[in-house]
């Protein structure tokens, strides 16, 4: 049985020095790069809105049995759409693993890159690019 | 023998039509058809400008387009089997970290894209272009003038600019419009569009931003050049079966890029578009830039936008959960508050 226990990891910031580089509507300005995490949680509403929606999820800390809401930023409402997700593709109860990016000022908000699914399907659900030099250089 | 002759001739009969160019289609009205809904999607992966090992080569030899089509392929199917990439940036990330390695960091970023860049549009087709630009013979745009390149120092230090307040938006970013080019210039995603006709109209509705162009094909001329706007004002005419759509009266704010970025034209801008049906699932598209205070001459771009079965325009509501703007700001703020910190501790430990 798959277990509900969720468990966030936070990777500790690194201290790098080079400059910042500030690419609008991007991902540099609004989420750290340096705070990947993995978060498992259980679906509590998906707001299809643009220009990108938003999944809500519970996430249930293992030691203390607190429940802690997070949202999770995924791509254009149309883009997900062409690419095969429908309404009914995260009804609210299920039990998904996302992997993504924390909010810079540190709040319970994440840049989404991949989810999966309790069969293993992942999803992806990547909706802004993350400051490399490819997109910068654009 | 006579009789196979015969047969011959027939099977050519037979066969010419298929061959012969299909005749444009026409409305009930006239005018040549080019109502639907089409894609720049194909154009995916071909860059604005030409890289300058083509030099004045517009087209991709059989080598360099096997290679693209092998891209192409990849590409759908990363995206949309996103399992089989095995593709975990963020996981990868956390591992990575854990074994004490440094990984993305501001300049540097991650890739969390199935494929770099790319998040969810990809080309049907491989294209044949080296670049969007078309003209000058270079592919690549003609040099600034003083004028374009104060635009241009203007626009680099707004991007590097921490935004702390609505106007260090772009007007993309701020759900205004994309312009005429960047409404239909590919990128990441929604680069849909439709054509509606009536007698005396054209209108053109771009998915993601939502602009509709009115353009009127009745031989009226331009608005008093008193009125400005971003997205100009459009006057058309037919010249057999391709529409020219002469558009003019732009505010200066808009540049010619993907999403309307790039250096924004004057105020005398004149942009004008090509539209001509080459098939049933093909429109050639042209954009000649005349703007002389900016550019230095005349360019143009040029691609194929087509027509996919069982694709639709979605409703683009830009501004309806528009978090990012916030997010921004209190990263920003964070930001801040993180060098402060710092400041402090310095100060402290002297």
């Amino acid at each position: 049985m798959r277990s509900k226990i969720a468990v966030a990891i936070l990777g500790a910031g690194l201290l790098l020095t080079a400059a910042p580089v500030w690419a609008h509507h991007a991902f540099a300005a609004e989420f750290d790069v340096n705070k990947p995490l993995l978060l498992k949680g259980t679906v509590t509403k998906m707001e299809w809105i643009n220009p990108h929606a938003w999944i809500h999820i519970d996430v249930k800390d293992a030691a203390t049995g607190k429940t802690t809401e997070w949202m999770i930023e995924a791509g254009a409402p149309n883009g997900l759409l062409r690419r095969g997700f429908t309404k009914a593709s995260l009804p609210n109860g299920t039990d998904i693993v996302v992997e993504g990016w924390q909010a810079k000022d540190g709040s319970n908000r994440a840049n989404g890159s991949n989810i999966t699914l309790p069969d293993g399907k992942k999803l992806f659900v990547g909706s802004s690019g993350t400051g490399a030099p490819f997109e910068t250089q654009k | 023998m006579s009789k196979r002759i015969l047969a011959l001739v027939g099977l050519i009969a037979l066969a010419l039509p298929l061959v012969a160019q299909k005749k444009p289609a026409k409305t009930p009205w006239g005018d040549p058809d080019l109502q639907g809904t089409w894609t720049s999607d194909d154009t995916w992966g071909v860059p604005m400008e030409r890289p300058v090992k083509y030099g004045h080569r517009l087209y991709l030899t059989e080598d360099e387009l096997q290679a693209r089509e092998k891209q192409v392929a990849a590409s759908k199917q990363r995206i949309e089997n996103p399992s089989d990439a095995n593709h975990s940036p963020a996981k990868a990330q956390l591992d990575a970290q854990e074994r004490g390695e440094a990984t993305g960091g501001p300049g540097r970023g991650v890739d969390a894209a199935p494929v770099p860049g790319q998040f969810g549009e990809y080309a049907r087709r491989a294209s044949k272009q080296t670049s969007q630009i078309v003209e000058p013979a270079n592919g690549r745009m003609p040099a600034l003038t003083e004028e374009g390149k104060q635009k241009q120092t203007e626009a680099a230090a707004l991007r590097r600019k921490k935004p702390e307040t609505w106007t260090d938006w772009s007007i993309y970013d701020r759900c205004i419009t994309r312009g005429v080019a960047g409404s239909i210039i590919p990128v990441i995603y929604g680069n849909g569009l439709e054509i509606v006709q009536t007698p005396g109209y054209v209108a053109i509705r771009y998915e993601m931003v939502h602009d509709t162009r009115i353009i009127p094909t009745d031989g009226r001329a331009h608005a008093p050049s008193s009125l400005r706007s971003y997205m100009g004002d459009p006057v058309g005419h037919w010249e057999g079966n391709t529409l020219v759509v002469e558009t003019t009266n732009f505010n200066g704010r808009m540049g010619i890029g993907p999403n309307g970025g790039g250096v924004a034209g004057s105020l005398d801008m004149k942009l004008t578009e090509r539209f001509t049906r080459m098939a049933d699932n093909t429109i050639n598209y042209e954009l000649t830039v005349n703007d002389p205070k900016t550019w230095t001459s005349e360019w143009k771009i040029a691609f194929p936008i087509t027509h996919e079965p069982g694709y639709q325009i979605y409703e683009y509501a830009c501004h309806e959960g528009n978090m990012a703007m916030r997010n921004m700001i209190t990263g920003t703020l964070a930001d801040e508050a993180a060098a402060a910190a710092k400041k402090n501790q310095e100060t402290i430990s002297r």
